[in-house]
């Protein structure tokens, strides 16, 4: 374990606040495009949400989710909450998914923002328009929902990136990994050996 | 001196000069016309010239700036200064025109409803996203003094209602949804009676429905529909729309006509609440209007 330095914890707060910073700018600006213009356009805040969970811890991940979520209802005029339930569930789980199980690979990501996307656009469908009865929803699922469903998820390749770099640059590591242990390790016995 | 006199070089040379001063003489005899050697010439020199013009040019224009660069710099900042002063004074032109235009319908408006009290001209804020049936929201709340399912409309005709209210805001939802019934009649004839909904084919198209027609009604195309205003929600003889067609409900037991709205509801920018109206029914039964 690398011993911690009063600098280096310094730098670890500076770029925690950075980092979290820099998130929320970000979700700032994906709601906002939310709401330009009139035509059909990807729901990015559930990709930015993902990604935020994947990198951090539990109660941050809900946090961002449920945030994310309320920025989702107001503009898409749903019942407030309704999102930000369903996202801090999503949040959690997905931060659970990849504390345990899954590497932080980019097809991972993938997948997974497919299926929470295709969740949600699915209950948005089923509980706004199928519920009611209206006749030719299956219009409205196959003209609206789909493509809401479709934009998101190629849309989210570039908020993947996106978070991607914010993380590389501003994520501070706490602890060495055990690649890194061995590098070094190896350093200083060829440095002995010398 | 001698010896290059009476040399042959001499001689050819003097042949030469003899043989260009002929050329020139036969120039000038050719009356302002040039030779077809010249102008072979010309015509070959012709791309050279022309790059070297243009090199040359570019060269003095250069030169003329790194000589007398305080000169251009003033010149680019009076300009500059200039056109920032046109770019203030046309956007306020604009601020001011769009203001007015505003203000004159206003004005218009409360002179040709004088029954209708309604809130100042509300800003669109934005679409709902991603709303098939175009709901969205203006800047103007409670602290405006709307209510929610307030009417609201444009000048050229009925928009929706509001449904959501905060402080600063609403949330309108519009003529082309299913959830909200307008009762309205035809202006011509003043009998032919129905119900104003929207449905999702139509609202792709920006077009709502008006159902529960008499199948023996007498609507044709181009009829203007304006509110019954029976109901106690929305004011009387207010423009909807325009028919575009009429058909047979599904059941055989009514008739339907597809109604274009007077105003185009998917690009607008500029609204009215109504906040009271002659008729308006106090307390209206809102589970009725808004599911």
């Amino acid at each position: 374990m690398r011993v911690k330095l009063p600098r280096e914890k310094r730098i670890f707060y500076f770029k925690t606040v950075l980092r979290w910073i820099v998130y929320y700018i970000v979700i700032i600006l994906l709601f906002s495009t939310m709401n330009a213009g009139t035509w059909t356009k990807p729901i990015l805040l559930v990709p930015a949400a993902l990604c935020i969970a994947m990198k951090n811890d539990l109660m941050a991940s809900a946090f961002t989710g449920a945030v994310c979520g309320f920025l989702i209802d107001v503009a898409c005029g749903r019942l407030f909450g309704y999102n930000a339930v369903l996202l801090t569930v999503f949040c959690v789980a997905v931060s659970l998914l990849f504390e345990l199980y899954l590497r932080d690979k980019f097809i991972n990501f993938f997948w997974i923002n497919a299926i929470v996307s295709f969740i949600q656009c699915c209950l948005d469908f089923e509980f706004y328009y199928n519920i009611w009865k209206y006749d030719h929803t299956e219009m409205i699922f196959c003209g609206q929902t789909l493509k809401v469903w479709a934009y998101t998820v190629i849309s989210s390749v570039f908020v993947y990136l996106f978070f991607r770099l914010v993380n590389s640059k501003l994520m501070p590591r706490e602890h060495l990994t055990i690649k890194e242990i061995i590098n070094n390790n190896r350093g200083i016995t060829q440095f002995s050996k010398e | 001196m001698k010896s290059f006199v009476k040399s042959a070089k001499f001689r050819i040379l003097l042949v030469f000069i003899s043989f260009l001063v002929g050329i020139m003489i036969y120039g000038v005899t050719k009356g302002g016309y040039s030779l077809s050697g010249a102008s072979l010439i010309n015509m070959l020199t012709q791309p050279l010239k022309s790059v070297s013009n243009s090199v040359a040019l570019e060269f003095e224009r250069i030169s003329d700036k790194i000589f007398s660069p305080d000169k251009y710099y003033e010149e680019n900042q009076k300009l500059k200064e200039r056109i920032n002063e046109l770019n203030r004074k046309l956007a306020e032109y604009d601020d001011l025109k769009a203001e007015v235009e505003e203000l004159r319908k206003f004005a218009d408006m409360k002179e040709e409803y004088p029954e209708l009290d309604m809130s100042m001209p509300a800003e669109v804020l934005g679409y709902v996203t991603n709303d098939p049936f175009k709901s969205f929201t203006i800047d103007k709340g409670s602290a405006d003094g709307i209510e929610p399912y307030s009417p609201v409309i444009t000048s050229d005709g009925l928009v929706g209602m509001t449904v959501e209210v905060s402080e600063k805001s609403s949330t309108v939802r519009t003529i082309l949804s299913p959830d909200l019934s307008v009762a309205a009649v035809a202006s011509s004839t003043n009998a032919d009676y129905g119900i104003i909904e929207g449905t999702v084919i139509n609202s792709a198209d920006g077009h709502t429905k008006m159902s529960h027609l008499s199948t023996a009604h007498k609507l044709k195309e181009g009829d203007l529909i304006v509110t019954a205003g029976n109901t106690g929600m929305f004011p009387k003889d207010y423009p909807i729309g325009t028919v575009i067609s009429t058909d047979f409900e599904i059941n055989g037991l009514s008739a339907c006509a597809e109604i274009e709205p007077c105003c185009d509801i998917t690009r607008l920018n500029t609204v009215f609440v109504i906040t009271d109206f002659s008729g308006k029914k106090e307390g209206a039964d809102e589970s009725k209007t808004a599911p």
